[in-house]
């Protein structure tokens, strides 16, 4: 079997001296958290970092904490934490449903959100969930401490706009508004959710007094270079009734502004039709759980 | 209490549920050398230098070898293959140089410091291109390999032709109301058995002899194939096999064993370990082959079968390797369960570029399997015939003669099919949940063969403490065999079945067996064991008759009690040999078991070599639900029934059953080793998907019964016949469901959602009519 | 080398490894547990699965490093006193096993299942066991046996 190469291991137990580290050691060091892509990139030669940051020494970021009426997520924090979260799973039904079918419980309970967030990968499941939750990502680096928007992340397969020493501490996610649904499917090869995402598709809605869409939310993963953000479609949907025609048209515009790439997972023109179908299916979902959240009980 | 027929617990249950079982890969030795192989990047490409210098400098590393360090070929069919690629590689991912070091980190960094200067060669990519007129060869010195006597076509990439006819074709297609010609594809999957191909090898200087530690289905086949290619006698190579982690015909080669042949050889007196990671297991080893096949069936407006012919096109990959018997016998599965009065078959294999493919549980079956069942589908629908009455009318009895004239006996042909229609229901529809969601059933059934003639030997003893061991090469794969031979051989002496044991095969130790393939196990071993029982029980009988002054034939064994009728228990087996204690004694029994000259092979005039000496049925029945907006199936519930003459231990039976149906799902659904650029595409487990717990629908497993008049406590076999009907079964349900009609595996949700959206416009192109026919 | 303390099933162990040894590898080649399989190495198969702190995850993945100080439990660690545990038991009784090759990490995977919820229905142990293939197609037994088993331990 694949052995990994020696390297040089730092094990930091603050935030501060891993930055040091990883700013000194510029592109050659690697911060590893789960380990789950890192791990195999490097067991696979796809990656031979000569140094390895350990975070998992550094203490207080592997908490769900409440904050301003939101929800701060540490880097740190395991995808089995965030399926096993109530918070989570009550509040923002996309990230949790996304945590559910990330991979498997043995994998579930080493990767973390932000080591998902910081591979970059365009099939990430954390990040479509986010976009709809209009998370804020956290990030420490020699310059300090900055908030980037989820949707500003990602700048292509396996880039982020993260400069060399800095590295995620955290997502916040803000407080989810009243009378509001979210909700994320994802289809792999297998059929069902547990594979890497041949389409990944998160939707919110938020219903206003009219009870039309006061505010949608729609991101794909797998169908971009970038987890990406369909706003062509939302804004269509924007001011209109959260009604089947509507989705269907939504969900239209998102598969024809996707930009999907062919290869060995599934074809790009099938990767189109299934964002339409993922994102029509979502849409139902989030207002469903938006009608519910705007009938009085 | 009998053993046999019992669901017992299989003896290797609590090695394995506690961690204790040793595996190939769990081996280790004092002085162990660790090998990692450098690969080959191309397809096809003469190989102009080899510089090893750098690597035999890494620390650690104690021995390089390159393909002129070992100057044989191997193959069990053609000797094409060489240990390491000499002057030319024929695929990516073959062996190019070998590094043995004192631990595999090291070795795996060496190998990345060997340099190879490659000249690129065209490459053949495909069958069909294979046969092209002006097809580069992959193998141009292919007519002068040793090979067997099969037929090839020399100075050509065909590397086998098989023919078979009988009965009267031109009169069957004349006779026929329609004719139907359809072709069918089945692609290149991987066994993907969890433990990867791993070997251990040791070279032994002073006798010029090998011991090789391995995970193989075939202990004296390997050892055979291995002496062959290195010019030794076959004593002089020692296998030795425990536990296997999963084989699936996948096992059956020189694959991690070559390699570690090739670096013992250098690094003599320090045994040298190979394992394959899974990438390389994946895009390396032996691969199920695949197939294309055009079948022409001519039938009776009522759905009478007249005649069929049919040419298979195999892609054999860059060497022979297990897959001349595949080309050769596969074919016969894709008449059927059925009585066509006139059969033909045209088997070709190629050479391509691509790694070497062969045997996959049911040798060739699979592929036949997919066609016949696909196509009898086809001709029910066209014909208006209901797809479990088209097989019914059609299927064979016991009585009938086979496709050589062979007289069929010791089958039960029919229940099967009716056992599992029944069990899904057929002939009802279930609604589905959701308008965008469509529910359908199918059936499918299939027949095998069994290698014929084969052998098997046994040697029983009974131990001083009356234990009972079993020897014999018939490695525990996985598939129950220990626990099925361990059943029959408690009965056959008369002791319970935890007194007896089976060691790993050895072939300096085990008689000569008959590898374990084809779902002959059971039946062969089984029968030497039968013998070598009654043998060993007389003379144990014969000692108790001895040591107690008891005339034997007033005594009897039993749970290992020696029994004086008429007055009770006297002695157990252990006290008896315990009172010859100071001497000293085993009773020791050895038979043979060979299908060779047994009435049931004869056959019509020179088609005897086409016999054998059992049939396995099988059937299966599925249920699915189709995504129509995605294309994902949801197979909801799949019946599957096996004829297995009796059952030895009906668990072994239902896990063979229902291990088949997962495999057969999985295959049908998700596997496909794409082939891109002569890499292959999807070379991990990430992309390479196979059912997981999450995908298994209900499975109901039905054991069927028949009286075989040879078969050991009326015990056939069971392993193969298990997976071949999961994938036409669940294509003929989708035909069921939608409409639509796929010829070419696997069934992925893209090609099944192209197929309903062709189908959607084909009918607005009709004028909107949605009948389906 | 990185000193490092774990506890693998109730024993401590003091070693000092490469910061490139896995926990996988801790295990059966230092420690000599081999009931742990390396199936793929990356995380896809799951014969490596093993209890963290009684949370199943894929020692192939996890570096040996990132064991200290911290609670191993493997196969081997099940039997008590020579007597299988009823999850063990259960995979014995039910012909959960064949090749075997994934059968330590199915029952760990449902040991694990069981400790957290203890009366589990098929849908959640089969999600709880996705992670663990079984190429000869367990799943039935697997399922049946886990079922037995929660039943047994309730009887407890």
């Amino acid at each position: 079997m694949n052995r990994l190469r020696p390297f040089v291991f730092h094990q930091p137990t603050t935030l501060d001296e891993a930055v040091r580290i990883l700013a000194a050691e510029r592109g050659a060091a690697r911060p590893l958290a789960g380990g789950t892509d890192l791990v195999v990139d490097m067991k696979l030669g796809r990656a031979r970092p000569p140094v390895v940051v350990n975070l998992k020494r550094i203490r207080g970021l592997d908490r769900i904490e409440p904050v301003d009426g939101g929800t701060r997520i540490g880097a740190l924090v395991r995808i089995a934490a965030i399926q096993a979260s109530a918070i989570v799973r009550e509040r923002y039904p996309a990230l949790w449903r996304a945590s559910c079918t990330l991979a498997t419980p043995p994998i579930r309970n080493l990767a973390t959100i932000g080591g998902n967030l910081g591979r970059g990968s365009p099939a990430g499941d954390m990040a479509p969930p986010l976009i709809v939750h209009g998370a804020l990502v956290e990030v420490e680096g020699p310059g300090g401490r900055r908030t980037v928007p989820i949707q500003d992340l990602h700048l292509g397969p396996g880039i982020t706009c993260l400069a060399p020493g800095e590295v995620i501490t955290a997502v916040v996610l803000p407080a989810p508004p009243p009378h509001g649904g979210s909700a994320f499917r994802k289809l792999g090869k297998r059929g069902g959710g547990w594979d890497i995402a041949l389409v990944g598709a998160a939707a919110g809605l938020v219903l206003g007094g009219d009870g039309a869409i006061a505010d949608a939310r729609i991101a794909l993963a797998s169908v971009a270079p970038t987890p990406f953000r369909a706003r062509a479609a939302e804004a269509a949907l924007r001011g209109r009734p959260p009604s089947e025609e509507h989705f269907a048209r939504a969900a239209g515009i998102a598969a024809e502004e996707a930009r999907p790439i062919s290869d060995v997972r599934a074809s790009a023109a099938y990767r189109r039709s299934l964002a339409r179908v993922l994102v029509l299916r979502t849409l139902r979902d989030a207002a469903g759980l938006a009608l519910d959240a705007a009938v009085p009980r | 209490m009998t053993s046999v027929g019992r669901r017992v617990p299989r003896v290797d249950a609590v090695e394995k549920v506690t961690g204790s079982a040793v595996y190939g890969a769990d081996l280790a030795l004092p002085g162990m050398l660790h090998g990692a192989v450098l690969r080959s990047p191309h397809a096809h490409a003469r190989i102009v230098a080899v510089d090893i210098a750098r690597a035999e400098r890494v620390p650690g590393v104690r021995a390089v070898a390159t393909g002129r360090d070992v100057p044989f070929t191997f193959g069990a069919s053609i000797r094409d293959q060489p240990f390491l690629a000499v002057d030319r590689v024929r695929f990516v991912g073959e062996p190019v140089v070998a590094v043995a070091a004192d631990t595999e980190l090291q070795a795996q960094a060496a190998v990345e410091l060997v340099d190879v200067a490659y000249e690129g060669l065209p490459a053949v990519l495909d069958a069909r291109s294979a046969l092209a007129p002006d097809a580069p060869l992959v193998h141009p010195d292919l007519h002068a390999y040793p090979r067997g006597n099969h037929e090839i076509v020399e100075h050509s990439n065909v590397d086998t032709v098989a023919r078979f006819r009988h009965g009267d074709l031109a009169a069957g297609f004349a006779r026929a109301d329609v004719v139907f010609e359809d072709e069918f594809s089945a692609q290149a999957l991987s066994h993907a058995a969890l433990e990867t191909h791993v070997a251990v090898a040791a070279y032994h200087p002073a006798s010029r002899g090998y011991t090789l530690w391995t995970s193989s289905d075939r202990p004296f086949q390997l050892r055979g194939e291995l002496a062959a290619a290195l010019g030794l006698a076959s004593s002089q190579v020692r296998v030795v096999v425990g536990y296997v982690g999963g084989s699936f015909g996948g096992k059956n080669t020189l694959v991690a064993e070559a390699v570690a042949v090739a670096l013992a050889r250098q690094a003599p007196g320090r045994p040298v370990r190979v394992e394959l990671s899974r990438e390389e297991d994946l895009t390396a080893s032996q691969a199920r082959m695949p197939a294309l096949v055009r079948l022409q069936t001519g039938v009776l407006r009522d759905g009478t079968l007249t005649a069929r012919r049919a040419e298979f096109l195999w892609d054999g990959g860059a060497y022979a390797s297990n897959a001349v018997g595949v080309a050769v016998r596969g074919p016969k599965a894709v008449f059927g369960p059925y009585r066509i009065p006139a059969v033909e078959y045209e088997s070709r294999m190629v050479y391509t570029n691509r790694q070497p493919t062969g045997s996959y549980r049911g040798y060739g079956t699979t592929q036949a399997a997919w066609a016949c069942e696909s196509q009898m589908d086809m001709i029910a629908r066209r014909l208006g015939i209901d797809p479990l009455e088209i097989r019914r009318r059609n299927g064979y009895e016991d009585g009938d003669a086979w496709i050589n004239g062979q007289v069929m006996h010791g089958l039960n042909a029919r229940e099967p099919l009716e056992r599992v229609a029944a069990a899904i229901g057929w002939g009802t529809v279930d609604r589905a949940p959701a308008p965008h969601l469509r529910r359908g059933k199918g059936l499918a059934t299939m027949i095998k063969e069994t290698a014929t003639p084969t052998s098997s030997n046994v040697v029983l003893k009974v131990e001083q403490d009356g234990r009972l061991v079993v020897l014999c090469a018939a490695p525990e794969i996985g598939a129950g065999q220990a626990t099925v031979l361990s059943q029959m051989a408690a009965d056959a002496v008369g002791v319970p079945l935890d007194a007896v044991s089976l060691p790993p095969a050895d072939t300096a130790t085990s008689p000569y067996n008959g590898p374990v393939a084809s779902s002959r196990t059971t039946f062969h071993v089984g029968n030497a064991i039968r013998t070598a029982g009654a043998e060993i029980r007389r003379k144990a009988l014969a000692l108790a008759g001895d040591l107690l002054e008891v005339d034997p034939a007033d005594l009897d064994l039993s749970e290992g009690v020696v029994v004086a009728r008429g007055v009770g228990p006297r002695a157990t087996l252990g006290e008896l040999l315990a009172r010859r204690g100071a001497e000293g004694c085993s009773l020791v029994a050895e038979a043979r078991y060979s299908s060779a000259g047994s009435p049931l092979l004869a056959a019509d005039p020179g088609l005897g070599s086409v016999s054998t000496i059992f049939w396995m049925i099988s059937a299966q029945a599925a249920e699915i639900e189709v995504d129509t907006e995605t294309g994902v199936i949801r197979v909801v519930r799949v019946a599957a029934a096996a004829d297995v003459g009796r059952p030895v231990n009906p668990v072994g039976c239902e896990q063979q059953i229902e291990g088949g149906v997962v495999m057969g799902l999985s295959n049908a659904l998700f596997e496909d080793l794409v082939l891109d650029g002569g890499r292959i595409a999807n070379g991990t487990l990430a992309d390479y998907k196979v059912a997981t717990l999450q995908d298994v629908p209900e499975i109901v497993p039905i054991i069927v019964e028949s009286d075989h008049p040879e078969a050991p406590f009326g015990a056939k076999g069971i392993g193969e016949p298990a997976a071949a009907a999961t994938a036409p079964a669940i294509a003929n349900a989708l035909c069921d469901a939608v409409g639509v009609r796929i010829t070419d595996l696997p069934l992925t949700p893209a090609r099944v959602l192209a197929a309903i959206e062709a189908e959607r416009a084909r009918e607005v192109a009709a004028g909107g009519s949605t009948n389906r026919s | 080398m990185i000193a490092v303390t774990v506890t693998v099933n109730g024993t401590r162990h003091d070693v000092e490894v490469e910061p490139q040894v896995t926990l996988l590898e801790l295990l059966r080649e230092r420690l000599f547990l081999r009931g742990a399989k390396e199936g793929c190495g990356v995380g896809e198969c799951g014969a490596c699965l093993v209890l963290l702190d009684g949370e199943p995850v894929s020692s192939c993945l996890v570096l040996a490093a990132d064991a200290d100080g911290r609670a191993v439990e493997t196969v081997e660690g099940l039997a008590r006193d020579g007597a299988l545990d009823p999850v063990q038991a259960a995979f014995v009784d039910h012909g959960a096993i064949q090749c075997g090759y994934c059968t330590p990490a199915m029952v760990l995977a449902a040991e694990a299942l069981l400790r957290r919820s203890p009366d589990p229905g098929p849908a959640e142990t089969a999600e709880a066991l996705a992670g663990v293939l079984c190429r000869c197609g367990s799943y039935p037994k697997v399922l049946a046996a886990v079922a037995a088993a929660a039943a047994t331990k309730a009887v407890r």
